[in-house]
């Protein structure tokens, strides 16, 4: 894995909006039973426009895109808070900043919506082999 | 909230990493390659609801009020699709706070994925469940 230093930028990707298809295939793929992922009238229930994508998700991008850089065997933890509803047709900006190199790189991930509304933040941690 | 079930343990099930579902995972993420490796946080808590540990149920969070809050994943050693892993699910604590549209419920639970055979422990999940009033 090449060095990092305090304040570089390890990734600020925009990730196109997956959709209703592919949220539904995470129901599946995660055996969510909850159908505030699939169905409208049940999301208006619960005070949604419509149906919402799932946290884990955004989590799941961040690992992904943290295991593109460092490779998947230096995460060590990583911790996302769900700060605002995300939809299918929303498009997400994800970003990692290192705060902190020591015996982990620590990173500060944030998670948002073109128009800068956070949805996610949290921490990450990688090895430095 | 089921306020009770704060620092309960439910009996380990087991479970095998899906390469299907692995599969169906990444498509979802957008990547329709096939997976080589079990991905980071393919062990996600939902599917204890299949195999005795459901959560909602459990603790009195109707659907329609149920946010997820959070997660956290510390991860010690590498999962392949080969492995059986035995799952031990815990509910640390339950919080009550008073919000702008009324009460909110935070349970944080935590599942140690353990490998079975040697108990050596691979992934462990802290999921924060939030419930409206």
């Amino acid at each position: 894995m090449k060095s990092f230093a305090k304040g570089d930028v390890l990734f600020e990707r925009k990730l196109a909006s997956p959709g209703r298809g592919r949220v539904a295939l995470f129901s599946t793929a995660t055996e969510d039973p909850n159908p505030i992922h699939v169905d409208d009238a049940f999301a208006a229930k619960a005070g949604f426009p419509n149906v919402l994508q799932q946290g884990p998700m955004t989590t799941a991008q961040f690992a992904l895109l943290l295991g593109e850089i460092a490779g998947e065997p230096a995460l060590k933890s990583l911790d996302v808070t769900f700060t605002a509803p995300v939809y299918p047709q929303d498009e997400l900006i994800l970003r990692a900043e290192v705060t902190e190199v020591g015996t982990t790189i620590r990173c500060a991930l944030s998670a948002s919506k073109p128009d800068g509304a956070q949805t996610a933040k949290g921490i990450a941690e990688l090895g430095v082999d | 909230m089921n306020l009770s079930l704060q620092g309960h343990t439910y009996p380990p099930y087991r479970l095998r990493p899906s390469r299907a579902l692995a599969r169906k995972f990444m498509a979802a993420l957008g990547d329709d390659r096939e997976p080589q490796t079990v991905p980071p946080t393919y062990l996600v808590f939902l599917r204890g609801e299949t195999l005795g540990v459901n959560l909602f149920e459990d603790l009195d969070i109707p659907r329609e009020k149920a946010l997820h809050g959070g997660q956290r994943y510390d991860w010690f050693s590498p999962v392949s699709f080969d492995d059986e892993l035995d799952v031990t699910v815990h509910i640390d604590k339950i919080t009550e706070k008073q919000g702008k549209r009324g009460t909110v419920w935070f349970a944080d639970v935590t599942f140690e994925y353990r490998h079975a055979g040697s108990g050596a422990l691979a992934v462990r999940e802290v999921t924060r469940l939030v419930k409206q009033s």
